[in-house]
């Protein structure tokens, strides 16, 4: 066994000695994530801002004054603008970001509500942007507040309870927290992000060892030498192993860190509407994510994953006959890799039943559930213990195979 | 001792105009001895089966029938064996570009089980031989054909191997690089190794190989002194012997 280990060290000594490889391979992904995040997280700021800045513009066509001066005493929120003269006008106006709103009422509206009637209130807004979504909240805030004092006030002239208009009241008592909202939300995006990187990032260094060393002439070289030729085999493989698993930690790494610093320092503002509230919530969830058992227990599973990766990758590589149709031959894989993982991600996927014996599907299925904290004990043992077997499997497989010598020299 | 005993390789390869399978007979029942002390020509054209013989007397590829015992190993059931009593040098020129002489000798060094400081020596008294050691710390992808050839010998010889095995050890080389090569063959033949050289430079066999066995398609015509070979043809040189077999299509 001392051969998989001297030639697992060669091929980390070769890695180390390309600046470049290994520059593109570490570093990249601990620049990128933070780059990336950061960016995200800075759009988000200052869209969050400028909604929260700017009062929302609204135009009132309210002849008996039945809101406007509850609009005019909320200064914080709404400030007033002339009225376009028609229908069609407000609309361009809106479309062209000169308004927000238009809210028309009838000119009987004081009368009606003195006779206690129900006043129509006919907004027109754009709900697409976020301005106008905003401004909607703030006018629905501002209403039920009309309402609610109106409302009291009726109760008490007929001399009743204030309790007839509220038969039901809500007090919500939340299980999970809202953090758990994007957790899980990341729980599907994560494993998808990890098994990709697990195999993109192996796969071209898995090439270099394999149809690369034989483009390059060294594989004869290595074979000429008193290894016995599998233990060649399992140290490459060793190998590619090794860096899937190191670029996979490197990627959750820089993801998690990236995302609890960016957006975990964000204050949930409390004077903000509750747009803007819920989603700062769910970014402060990106906490739960740096859960260590969450964390150790997907990297676990990497484990077995990461060797069936490594055979497939090895085994490819070996069979090619040279880096180029090594390249070719592995795209499959990746957009199979790739399906698989945006398939796991589809919403409602998890309830069917086959999912947790299908392979590598039942990897990102169960780190989906870690993330949502439904995770069971049988489910996750189910996918390590398959994907340890497969990976067995495909290890003999390959090493039986990579043994012929067929497979080491390829008639060009 | 290395004894090779009618040995045959035949490749599968795939037409890809007529989309058939065809068998290539690389190599048809060739038997030869060699013995410690002694370097052996195998001689031949372009495509007659001398690196494929080579390889498999190295453990690299399997005959198909025939045996091959090196120093009493065999070749096919104690591979592992053979090749750590080889020094086996290709003809692919493949170094590790990233790293260094100094590097590649240490890290071949462990995979042949040679003891670090030994490996060290050897290797740089290698290098110091073949005129290389202004290189040893330079990174090898900058190296000519020539200085790469240079340390795939150095590599070959590391572990003091038996038998020394080299595939074509002068193609590419210049004429005081190649007489520095065939120097050092010299020099294994007196520390009692046996050599194997395979070539298509006749000069170059006729005045070092002790035996010589010219392979042509395949097969062994003649096996014996250069000069015995001479005069079996009734020719002054071995280009003659070779141009006489061509003419007879193989048949002598
Ligand atoms: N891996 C292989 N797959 C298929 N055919 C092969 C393989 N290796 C060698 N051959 C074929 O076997 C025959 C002998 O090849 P070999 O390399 O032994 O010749 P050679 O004597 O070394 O020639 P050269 O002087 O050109 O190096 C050739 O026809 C070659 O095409
Ligand atoms: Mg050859």
């Amino acid at each position: 066994m001392k051969g998989v280990w001297l030639v697992f060290k060669k091929e980390i000594l070769e890695f180390t000695k390309d600046r470049k490889t290994m520059f593109f391979t570490l570093a990249v992904p601990i620049i990128l994530y933070p780059l990336l995040f950061g960016m995200i997280g800075k759009m988000g700021q200052r869209e969050d801002q400028q909604a929260r800045s700017s009062q929302t513009r609204i135009a009132l066509i309210d002849p008996s004054n039945v809101i406007e001066s509850l609009i005019q005493a909320r200064t914080n929120d709404f400030t007033l603008v002339p009225a376009p003269e028609d229908d069609e006008k407000a609309r361009q106006a809106i479309k062209d970001d000169q308004l927000e709103m238009l809210v028309t009422l009838g000119a009987s509206a004081a009368q009606d509500m003195a006779e206690q009637k129900t006043v129509a209130v006919d907004v027109l807004y754009n709900r697409v942007e976020k301005t106008g979504r905003v401004a909607m909240k703030r006018l629905e805030d501002a209403l039920r507040e009309l309402n609610n004092a109106t409302v009291q006030d009726r109760l008490q002239k007929l001399g009743a309870s204030s309790q007839l208009a509220a038969p039901t009241s809500i007090q919500s008592r939340q299980v999970g927290g809202e953090e758990l909202l994007l957790a899980k939300l990341l729980g599907t995006m994560l494993p998808y992000m990890l098994m990709l990187m697990l195999f993109v990032g192996s796969m071209q260094l898995g090439i270099y060892v394999t149809a690369g060393e034989r483009e390059r002439g060294t594989l004869i070289t290595l074979l000429a030498t008193g290894l016995p030729r599998h233990e060649i085999i399992w140290g490459k493989l060793l190998y590619v192993f090794f860096m899937g698993i190191v670029n996979s930690v490197i990627n959750i790494g820089a993801m998690t860190f990236s995302m609890g610093t960016l957006f975990g320092g964000r204050e949930v503002s409390d004077g903000y509407a509750a747009v803007a509230a819920e989603e700062a919530a769910q970014l402060s969830g990106i906490a739960a994510v740096v859960d260590p058992t969450v964390i150790t227990l997907t990297l676990l599973l990497m484990i077995p994953l990461g060797l069936l990766f490594s055979n497939l990758i090895v085994f490819l590589g070996v069979q090619a006959k040279n880096t180029q149709e090594a390249g070719t031959s592995m795209m499959p894989v990746v957009l199979l890799v790739l399906f698989l993982g945006v398939f796991s991600m589809a919403p409602g996927i998890e309830k069917m039943g086959i999912l947790p014996y299908i392979p590598i599907v039942n990897v990102s299925l169960v780190i989906r559930k870690l993330f949502a904290q439904q995770a069971s004990v049988m489910e996750y043992l189910t996918a390590f213990c398959m994907t340890v077997g497969l990976a067995v499997l495909l290890t003999y497989i390959s090493t039986k195979f990579l043994n012929r010598e067929s497979a080491i020299f390829k008639s060009t | 001792m290395i004894h090779v005993v009618d040995i045959h390789k035949t490749f599968v390869v795939k037409d890809k105009k007529t989309r058939k399978k065809k068998t290539i007979d690389a190599v048809k029942g060739i038997s030869f001895h060699v013995k410690p002390g002694e370097i052996y020509g195998l001689l031949g054209p372009n495509g007659a089966g001398k690196s494929t013989t080579l390889r498999m007397i190295a453990g690299l590829m399997e005959p198909q029938s025939g045996s091959i015992t090196v120093f009493d190993h065999d070749a096919m059931t104690a591979s592992e064996k053979v090749r750590r009593c080889i020094g086996f040098l290709s003809t692919d020129l493949g170094v590790y570009g990233r790293f260094t002489p100094r590097e590649l000798l240490r890290i071949f060094g462990e995979f042949q089980g040679v003891d670090p400081k030994v490996a060290e020596r050897r290797g740089m008294h290698m290098l110091e031989r073949l005129d290389l050691t202004d290189f040893a710390d330079v990174k090898m992808e900058s190296f000519s054909s020539g200085q790469k050839q240079k340390v795939s010998i150095a590599r070959a010889l590391l572990h003091d191997p038996k038998a020394v095995l080299f595939d074509e050890p002068t193609t590419g080389l210049d004429v005081l690089t190649a007489k520095t090569v065939l120097d050092l063959l010299k020099i294994m033949k007196e520390e009692e190794r046996a050599v194997i050289v395979s070539t298509h430079v006749m000069p170059m066999v006729e005045q070092m190989c002790d035996r010589v066995g010219i392979i042509f398609d395949g097969k062994l015509h003649g096996d014996a002194p250069p000069k015995e070979i001479l005069s079996q043809y009734g020719v002054g040189t071995l280009d003659e012997v070779f141009f006489k077999l061509a003419a007879d299509g193989g048949v002598a």
